[in-house]
């Protein structure tokens, strides 16, 4: 029945090596670092002139950071108020603790349908929640049906990226896809022949298939509606087409009222693909007589973003609209591409968001995936600033490791400790400047270089040479100077 | 005009031309320099990588150390980053009232060296002379968390015999990251690369910034590449006279 | 109680234990709203004409076919967009002014048409709600003339009626024109379109491949219509 590949393998950040280890197999791949480059480069020149274009970019962002920021502060008053509204509207709200209850919850919806078949709006929670696989599981056909998610699931492969998923596969690998797995003999690699297959792939699933899973954009307190952002058409479909509709929304969502879409839309097309808007915004609310699906489910999910209200440095995660903005802007995710971070969510705002998902107990490697260059910050719409919540997860992880016997032995917990020690007297730290000089006298080349270093230190040597310690310190010299002048 | 010369630990061990360079720069301009000989460290690698309490016994010791200082000059815009965007959380954190008002007290006196000489020295034209072509990297913490703008620029547009070559992609991190480096080393050295590519292309003969350890970790890699290029810390180019000419390591 | 009645005292729960602290009042929760700061712009700063030359002008950025009219010549308009089409059988709205269904065509006017009836129109006729220059978008609001969204979803070919009187600079004037939110509203800017592989940007995937839409210059408009 279904589409998906046999084996669709899931981003799982519980399964996931960690960071460092998990990059590797992407930067001894060529092809797919340049897949991966050459797609940010283009949305990043494109945003860079929009919003050189755009006059009031700052103040739109101070305007959507401040929105968010007062949405998550009242979330309880917002969400309950979106509830009333959509229920009044004819829609039914649903409350999902975690991805297992809310996959339970979206499955006993479909059974209520006798559904076998199911058409999909991209959504990135269902991916959080591994809807997809759980459902095919129980004997129901899932059909994504946005042109990168067609890409992966046809092809057996991973989400990379929020807005552009199937970045790091090119046109050849998208044409070896759709061939095998659509049937089609001679089918060519120009990107408009590949539409075409897809669009007349779906036609018949769009005109047939009674129920639909979206995620949302927005969710709109004041009215009761939800709002999707997209390019292609599918959306709309899957929007009007079915007879019944279930969305599945993270409970940070909710905007306050319809008015506040003035702000979010003109950051997020520009964030996201660097257009001025999005070709198509659909905004529905609750079921409309005549138009559209006549059973409209919403399923708030929480799956550990309540926990994340306490703080503001952490609160920040959860302003996030899912623009892509921080992940096109880092130099790290332009090496390593999406699927290093072992996550649905990559990039900055996954280095932040999937270790507190998942409670701090997996994903540990993620806050140390960036060289805290801040570029994430500045591009990004509604102002989180990451590199701050980077720092505190940072130290979170430290205080979790403390504990662990094992890590009093780690050479780079030593040595920080140790380094502690040395910079809290400057005798201590005088004295480490001469043992290191002298310890690395025998690394030291006739160059003044070293060329080669063991232990933690290898990891610097093996890409880069390191200068040899001068043998006079500042402080030393500034001290002969002293005496001189006297 | 009575300045404070705050080194900053790896400076002082590994790179002390850039600080004989600051103090030849600055005396010239007529600065009375100081330097407080029990200085260390401003804490920034054991906070950037998570060690909170460590960072704030080292955030401690900068203001117990400076809090009489006339002004504070720091040749490194992350350890000036540092100071401003980390401590006062460490101090929010950790720290009592009065060591947050001393900090208060002494945070507007801490300048990074260009912001030191044009904003409290009013200088642009600081005498220097540099014939050489360079290519100038704005490390992320001067661009992104310092906002020194186009303070460099100006200083570097009056150097005499100076040909400066744009670099591309001058907002693009280099890689360098601290304890990132080692942590994640094979990305860091891909990130490397990329910014090396870039900084090759310029073909400058010196490759400067404001801060030696985004320089260390692009210097390191053009000496094992052969790239034919050197680095060298912009106040050792603003030092440099035609009397007086940069002193460059090999 | 249902497990979701449960879990969404659970969740409502944990969200006031951990926002207590800055959580407003309820009394206090419109004052905090209204103090958000909108220091952007909100309000045009273009001239009525240069509005709707900067909306031609987005329109065609993103691919849209436009043509200018006046009242007068508009159902003549109509019928050339038609025509030039090469399509035959067009669906539209049973609202539009009758002498928008220009002769000589096969239409299928829409209350509640099958989908497979919508399916085998070549191309549809809508009106809009609202224009907006800045980025080039048309705003549906799916009244009586604008139809119902799968109307203007499902036929290759959407000739859109825009009237000058409809087009705003900013985003936020159009929402200044709904002093009621309404229950649906679609945003179109441009055609259907995807850049999924290489960042190649591909015109029509599912929705209609092309959109064409005629500017009605209404309130009085001065320029002369072109030939």
């Amino acid at each position: 029945m279904s589409h998906a590949a046999p084996t669709h393998p899931v981003l799982d950040p519980a399964l996931a090596p960690p960071f460092p280890q998990a990059a590797l197999p992407v930067l001894r791949n060529p092809q797919l670092r340049k897949n991966v480059a050459h797609a940010i480069d283009v949305i990043q020149a494109k945003r860079a002139r929009l919003v050189t274009e755009k006059t009031d970019w700052q103040e739109l962002r101070t305007a959507a950071s401040a929105m968010r920021a007062h949405v998550l502060e009242n979330l309880g008053a917002y969400l309950t108020e979106f509830e009333t509204k959509c229920t009044a509207a004819g829609g039914i709200v649903h409350w999902a603790t975690d991805a297992a209850e809310a996959r339970q919850i979206i499955l006993d919806l479909l059974r209520k349908e006798n559904a076998s078949e199911v058409i999909k709006i991209k959504t990135m929670t269902s991916a959080e929640i591994q809807l997809n696989p759980f459902l095919e599981a129980a004997g129901i056909g899932t059909y994504e049906t946005d042109l990168a998610e067609i890409i992966l699931q046809l092809g057996g492969e991973e989400p990379s990226h929020i807005v552009v998923p199937a970045l790091h596969v090119n046109r050849s690998q998208v044409r070896e896809i759709f061939a095998r797995r659509m049937g089609i003999k001679d089918l060519s690699d120009d990107p408009e022949a590949l539409t075409a297959a897809a669009r007349s792939y779906l036609r018949q699933k769009f005109l047939t298939v009674p129920t639909a899973i979206s995620g949302a954009n927005f969710l709109i307190a004041e009215t009761g509606s939800v709002a999707i952002v997209e390019s292609e058409g599918n959306g709309r479909m899957c929007l009007t087409l079915p007879r019944t509709m279930i969305t599945l929304a993270g409970i940070e969502k909710v905007l306050p009222r319809y008015q506040d879409l003035e702000v979010m839309l003109q950051l997020l097309a520009r964030s996201a693909t660097g257009e001025r808007m999005n070709p198509y915004t659909s905004l529905w609310t609750g079921v409309t007589p005549g138009d559209g699906p006549q059973r409209f489910h919403v399923v708030l999910l929480d799956n550990g973003r309540s926990s994340m209200l306490a703080r503001e440095v952490e609160r920040q995660t959860l302003k996030c609209i899912r623009c892509a903005a921080c992940m096109n802007a880092c130099p790290v995710y332009r090496q390593t591409g999406g699927h290093a971070y072992g996550s649905v969510y990559p990039g900055p705002i996954g280095a932040i968001l999937t270790p507190q998902l998942m409670h701090m107990h997996h994903a540990q490697s993620l806050p140390y995936a960036s060289s805290l260059c801040g570029a994430c910050y500045e591009v990004c719409p509604v102002k989180i600033n990451i590199p701050e919540v980077l720092l505190e997860l940072r130290h979170q992880v430290v205080d979790q490791e403390r504990k662990r016997a094992g890590r009093i032995f780690d050479p780079m917990y030593l040595g920080l400790r140790i380094a502690n020690l040395i910079f809290s007297r400057a005798w201590l730290f005088h004295a480490a400047q001469r043992m290191a000089r002298i310890g690395l006298r025998c690394f030291t080349r006739k160059d003044g270089w070293i060329h080669s270093l063991p232990s933690v230190g290898a990891k610097w040597t093996q890409t880069r040479d390191l200068r040899g310690l001068p043998s006079q310190t500042f402080h030393e010299w500034w001290a002969a100077r002293r005496k001189e002048a006297r | 005009m009575r300045a404070s010369l705050f080194i900053t630990c790896y400076n002082d061990t590994l790179f002390p031309e850039t600080g004989r360079a600051v103090v030849a720069l600055l005396e010239r301009l007529g600065v009375e320099l100081s330097f407080h000989a029990g200085q260390t460290c401003c804490g920034q690698m054991h906070a950037n990588t998570g060690f909170r309490g460590e960072a704030f016994s080292q955030a401690k010791r900068f203001v117990h150390l400076y809090r009489d200082a006339e002004t504070v000059v720091i040749p490194s815009s992350s350890c000036v980053a540092m100071i401003r965007d980390q401590y006062p959380g460490l101090f929010d954190e950790l720290g009592n009232e009065s060591l947050r008002k001393e900090f208060a007290a002494l945070l507007p006196r801490v300048y990074e060296l260009s912001e030191f000489l044009i904003d409290r020295l009013a200088v642009e034209d600081v005498g220097a002379y540099f014939p050489h072509r360079v290519t100038y990297h704005a490390s992320c913490h001067g661009l992104r968390a310092l906002h020194l703008g186009d303070r460099p620029w100006r200083l570097m547009a009056q150097v005499r015999g100076m040909e400066l070559v744009q670099l591309p992609n001058l907002d693009r991190c280099c890689g360098f990251g601290g304890t990132f480096s080692v942590k994640n080393g094979e990305v860091s050295s891909a990130m490397l690369a990329v910014k090396l590519q870039d900084v090759v292309s310029t073909k400058a003969e010196y490759c400067t910034a404001l801060d030696n350890s985004c320089l260390m970790h692009l210097g390191g890699a053009m000496h094992l590449q052969y790239a034919g290029m050197k680095t060298i810390h912009l106040a050792q180019i603003l030092a440099s006279t035609e009397a007086s000419p940069a002193e460059v390591t090999e | 109680m249902s497990a979701s009645a449960t879990s969404r005292q659970r969740i409502l729960d944990s969200i006031a234990a951990t926002t207590r602290p800055v959580a407003k009042a309820p009394a206090q929760l419109a004052e905090g709203y209204a103090a958000l700061p909108r220091g952007y712009q909100r309000i045009g700063q273009l001239s009525a004409e240069a509005c709707v030359e900067r909306m031609i002008e987005r329109l065609r950025e993103y691919d849209a076919e436009v043509v200018e009219s006046t009242p007068d010549q508009l159902p003549e308009a109509i019928a050339t967009q038609l025509g030039s089409s090469g399509r035959h059988t067009f669906a539209a709205p049973v609202g539009l002014p009758a002498e928008w269904y220009a002769a000589g065509f096969n239409w299928k006017m829409d209350s509640s048409l099958e989908t497979a009836e919508i399916e085998k129109a070549e191309g549809v006729v809508t009106a809009a709600f609202c224009g907006v220059a800045d980025s080039g978008t048309i705003v549906l609001h799916h009244s009586a003339m604008e139809g119902r969204r799968v109307l203007s979803l499902l036929p290759d070919w959407h000739l859109c009626i825009l009237l000058a009187s409809q087009v705003v600079e900013t985003l936020p004037e159009y929402f200044r024109r709904c002093p009621q939110p309404p229950a649906l509203a679609t945003f179109i800017s441009g055609p259907s379109a995807t850049a999924d592989i290489e960042m190649t940007r591909i015109k029509g995937v599912h929705g209609p491949r092309f959109l064409h839409v005629i500017l009605v210059h209404d309130e009085g408009d001065a320029r002369p219509t072109p030939q």
